[in-house]
């Protein structure tokens, strides 16, 4: 498993809640990995888990979560290991954070230079004046106009798509090798997400630092990733590069996702939504956990809980649909009808 | 700013009306302060004179008009205890109390502030309960229990403190506390609901991405942020202060404003309790006012 | 790793357990569901507890008290209390000055103090509640003086106001209750006045209204009953304030007059005898003490189950 180009590597990541009314297990035994430059999303209904795995990552759980079980290996560092004193070496530099709400994400009472220098000062052994210029620069390469003046302004004078950008310039700041983008263009214009993508993913490749997008959008997926994760109810359902995954979802849950976003073509298409909710952790279903929402739930679905097998190309799938020894057994039960199609 | 400011001060004209209004028409319902101010034996024309002289038979409309104009200038008549302009009198007694409002109020600032932040970063470990707890209580603690109580323990069985009176560092110690300790108890627990709310926020967040120190998340990033509603807080206190101050001067024999407003009020010297609660009125609406100022410059959101 | 950094929000909590657990006692009935929520609130418990210890001391005083209110042992002056060294067995927290009985005299002044407590935060109420319901619900220039003269009272510390009132009217419980009651009903006007606000733009008070409802009918069947949770906690907690300032007042000798008795004024006869005699001034503070914790403990616990939105704070 050991590869040269990997930089991170998480295992069986569990990280659970302890609330007064018992233990929530958010994130339950998640395994992927992410290459170096590499452009990776996961996505995935709110509530599936997808932004504790990432804060896991950045060690940012807070009380009443923790990291329970499992590893993150980060080149040769597992951080599920690492105190917070160890983590904020990592925090900034070579892991970098963007989140959802550009308007609320800066702070209000310190200018945007201050916050953008602190994380240059943090990590680079520069005096204030070279990280001032660092700064500048950085603002000028997410293309905000007149970067010195926006230096010494405050967050409140700027659009959200500045601020995004300003959020962007200040988590590249230290040249991370990962970046973590949670839903960085969900509360923006649809107009301006599109630039904003666009500005990410040139700025990535031009600086090789790897992404794990973090989203429900998947226009979003389509446009800036290589590799897609689909996680539900804290568990990665489906994994595969993004154009089989579009060309040919295995898992009933992502073909659902996909039913469920408009597309250019078909516009006069009736979309359709996946029935249901993601369950919660105090109502988890047996066997499958999707089985009470999936079009093809077999009785072998409702009692046995299926793993993440490897097929062809290195995607990996969680459905007892693609085991032939169950699917046989199905077949056999049912005499042949309604076989569900892959 | 400068317009702001304006605004602000012209709204400050109604409220000192009022106020002014409220105290005269108070004591003008108290009645004759000529029977106090003469001797029992004078006679019914003397008592006239004096009333002629006071202006005492006018409307209540002119003689609130003469009040006012009066105020205006500090001019509030003459005590007749003292025999003397009242409003020097309270002004004798202004640094006083000023010593022992800003003593307290330095107490319960070093004191609140450190525990709120305290207690929200360790929400609902022993710590926190501890501050919590010791916070409704020192809410529950009548002032003048606790200085007597410190006058008890530290004062008259370990005599580490003066009983009363003012005068040293030593002597400030026991009042500023006991004043402080109400002040400080409130402090505490809105520093703390703020700054739970404050750490709730996604810069904070945004913050401990960079990779931070948990000192600069707290008190750079969530500290400066819970502190704009604070200088409110500390501001609406001045009053809980100056009340508290007019008490623990009277348990510590402090020389204030406080002391002798008390004793005014039991010798129905009118001319004195009307000088000392305009004073202290005009002193809470101006710390008022600075506050506000303040609010406004500390945070950059508030535009002019 | 795991790091709390601080404590709070779980990104993405997969489950609300309160409000579910809520919903849960909703069902049952509404006297089950507020004895489920006091118990599960500790100090909510003790408050409750300690106010009506506190109250049924207060009515049946006369019942409780060893020794009349001034009832003096001559033979007994200064007595420690009695479990104390040099203490007599009849005087469990011993005798002042003049050789009344000390814990009598806390049970009398405990009817003083929920009377004078009780009373005056009515008194408060009523203005207050009328002040703000009719100036927040018809608003204009009735609203515009209502507020000025809040700011106005507010800008001066009660106490002052209470002293000039005190200077003209001579001492005495009756003089109190109306002394802190006509200035004390600007903390209501304020708060229901805001209140009133937000409730008179809601939809069902829009229809009664357009159907031609009275005024007074519609503040008093939809505004009223709104505005009344938050009613009930500000005046608990003003008992609680109230019982301090009281007692302050009687300790600056012009609130409760002898021959009643007043913690305050207990407490201002101890400090006089503080260097020898250390219970004539511990006792009646404690009292105090003890009751308005009790009382701000029954306030918090009112507010956070009154208005879910401040728990915790």
């Amino acid at each position: 498993m050991k590869d040269e180009n990997q930089l991170l590597n998480v295992s069986n990541l569990q990280t659970h809640f302890f609330t007064e009314n018992g233990t929530v297990p958010s994130v339950d035994g998640v395994s992927f990995q992410v290459n170096k430059g590499e452009l990776v999303a996961i996505v995935g209904e709110s509530g599936s888990g997808k932004s504790v795995t990432s804060l896991s990552i950045m060690g940012l759980v807070e009380d009443p979560g923790k990291i329970v079980g499992g590893d993150i290996m980060f080149e040769d560092k597992n951080l599920a290991t690492y105190t917070n004193k160890q983590m904020r070496k990592i925090r900034g530099n070579d892991i970098a954070m963007i989140f959802q709400e550009p308007l609320t994400s800066l702070n209000p009472v310190f200018t945007i230079g201050n916050q953008l220098r602190e994380a240059i000062l943090q990590h680079q052994n520069v005096d204030k004046a070279t990280a001032k210029k660092m700064s500048i620069d950085m603002l000028t390469q997410v293309g905000i106009p007149r970067a010195d003046k926006v230096y010494n302004s405050f967050p409140h004078s700027l659009s959200g798509g500045m601020r995004q950008r300003v959020m962007i310039a200040m988590s590249l700041s230290c040249n991370p090798k990962l970046l973590i983008a949670d839903e960085p263009t969900t509360a923006l214009d649809v107009t301006i997400q599109a630039q904003i993508l666009e500005l990410m993913k040139d700025l990535v490749k031009k600086m090789d630092t790897a992404i794990i997008l973090i989203t429900h959008d998947l226009g979003v997926v389509a446009e800036l990733v290589d590799r897609v994760i689909v996680m539900y109810a804290g568990q990665v359902v489906e994994q595969s590069d993004v154009f089989t995954l579009f060309k040919d979802p295995k898992h009933p849950y992502t073909k659902g996702l996909l039913d469920s976003t408009p597309k250019i073509q078909d516009l006069n298409e009736e979309l359709i939504s996946i029935k249901g909710t993601v369950p919660t952790p105090a109502n988890m279903p047996e066997g499958c956990r999707f089985h009470p929402r999936c079009p093809h739930a077999m009785d072998h679905c409702i009692s046995h809980e299926p793993q993440l097998e490897t097929m062809e190309n290195g995607r990996e799938v969680r459905c007892w649909l693609f085991d032939e020894e169950v699917m046989e057994h199905e077949r056999q039960k049912s005499g042949n009808e309604g076989t569900p199609q892959k | 700013m400068k317009r702001f400011l304006i605004q602000r001060l012209l709204q400050l004209i109604p409220v000192l009306i009022i106020m002014t209004f409220i105290v005269f028409s108070l004591v003008y319902v108290a009645g004759d302060p000529v029977a106090l101010m003469l001797p029992e034996e004078a006679s019914p024309e003397d008592v006239a004179r004096v009333q002629e002289s006071l202006g005492l038979n006018e409307p209540f409309y002119v003689q609130y008009g003469i009040f006012l104009t009066n105020a205006v200038q500090g001019d509030f008549g003459q005590s007749y205890r003292y025999n003397q302009d009242a409003m020097s009198i309270v002004l004798e007694r202004v640094p006083a109390t000023m010593e022992l409002a800003i003593a307290s109020m330095i107490f319960a600032t070093i004191i609140a502030i450190p525990m709120g932040i305290w207690s929200a970063t360790r929400r609902n470990t022993f710590i926190d309960l501890f501050i919590t707890g010791s916070s409704v209580l020192g809410k529950a603690m009548p002032n003048f229990w606790l200085g007597i109580m410190f006058i008890l323990i530290l004062a008259v069985n370990t005599q580490i403190f003066p009983v009363s009176g003012r005068g040293t560092f030593m002597h400030v110690v026991l009042p500023a506390i006991t004043l402080g300790t109400a002040v400080a108890a409130e402090m505490t627990r809105l520093t703390r609901s703020n700054m739970i709310e404050i750490l709730q926020q996604d810069y904070v967040r945004t913050a401990k991405a960079k990779g931070v120190s948990n000192g600069i998340v707290t008190y750079k990033h969530s500290f400066r942020n819970a502190l704009i509603p604070v200088v409110t807080i500390m501001a609406l206190q001045t009053s809980t202060l100056v009340g508290g101050a007019i008490v623990t001067e009277q348990v510590f024999a402090w020389p204030g404003i406080g002391q002798l407003l008390v004793q005014a009020v039991n010798a129905r010297d009118m001319a004195i309790v009307q000088a000392a609660v305009f004073l202290i009125a005009l002193l809470v609406i101006f710390i008022n006012f600075i506050a506000d100022v303040l609010y406004r410059l500390l945070d950059p959101r508030i535009k002019y | 790793m795991s790091q709390q950094v601080t404590p709070e929000p779980i990104p993405e909590p997969p489950v609300e357990p309160t409000p579910e657990s809520k919903r849960r006692l909703k069902k049952s009935s509404p006297i089950t569901r507020w004895a489920k929520l006091l118990l599960k609130s500790k100090t909510g418990t003790v408050g409750l507890f300690i106010v009506l210890v506190v109250f049924i001391v207060g009515i049946f005083a006369d019942q409780l008290a060893p020794f009349g209110v001034n009832e003096q042992n001559y033979a007994n002056m200064l007595a420690p209390p009695s479990w104390a060294e040099g203490g007599t067995s009849e005087h469990f927290l011993g005798t002042d000055n003049l050789g009344r009985d000390i814990l009598s005299r806390i049970i009398y002044g405990t009817t003083i103090s929920l009377l004078v407590g009780i009373f005056s935060v009515v008194v408060a109420g009523v203005l207050g509640m009328a002040a703000g319901l009719f100036s927040g619900y018809y608003g204009g220039w009735l609203d515009t003086i209502t507020m000025r003269l809040v700011d106005a009272f507010l800008s001066i510390p009660n106490i002052l106001f209470i002293l000039v009132i005190l200077s003209v009217l001579n001492p005495g419980i009756l003089t109190l209750i109306f002394a802190i009651g006509v200035t004390n009903w600007v903390i209501y006007a304020r708060l229901i006045r805001g209140e009133v606000l937000s409730v008179k733009e809601r939809e069902y008070v829009k229809a009664a209204k357009s159907i031609g409802t009275k005024n007074m009918t519609i503040i008093r069947r939809h505004i009223l009953p709104n505005v009344f949770s938050t009613f009930i906690v500000i005046s608990t907690l003003s008992v609680a304030t109230t019982i301090i300032l009281e007692a302050s007042l009687s300790f600056l000798g012009m609130g409760v007059q002898p021959p009643d008795v007043s913690w305050g004024y207990m407490l201002a006869d101890g400090r006089d005898y503080l260097a020898t005699n250390w219970w004539l001034a511990t006792f009646p503070g404690l009292a105090i003490t003890i009751t308005v914790l009790g009382i701000i403990f029954l306030g918090d616990w009112l507010r956070d189950v009154l208005d879910p939105r401040s728990q915790g704070r």
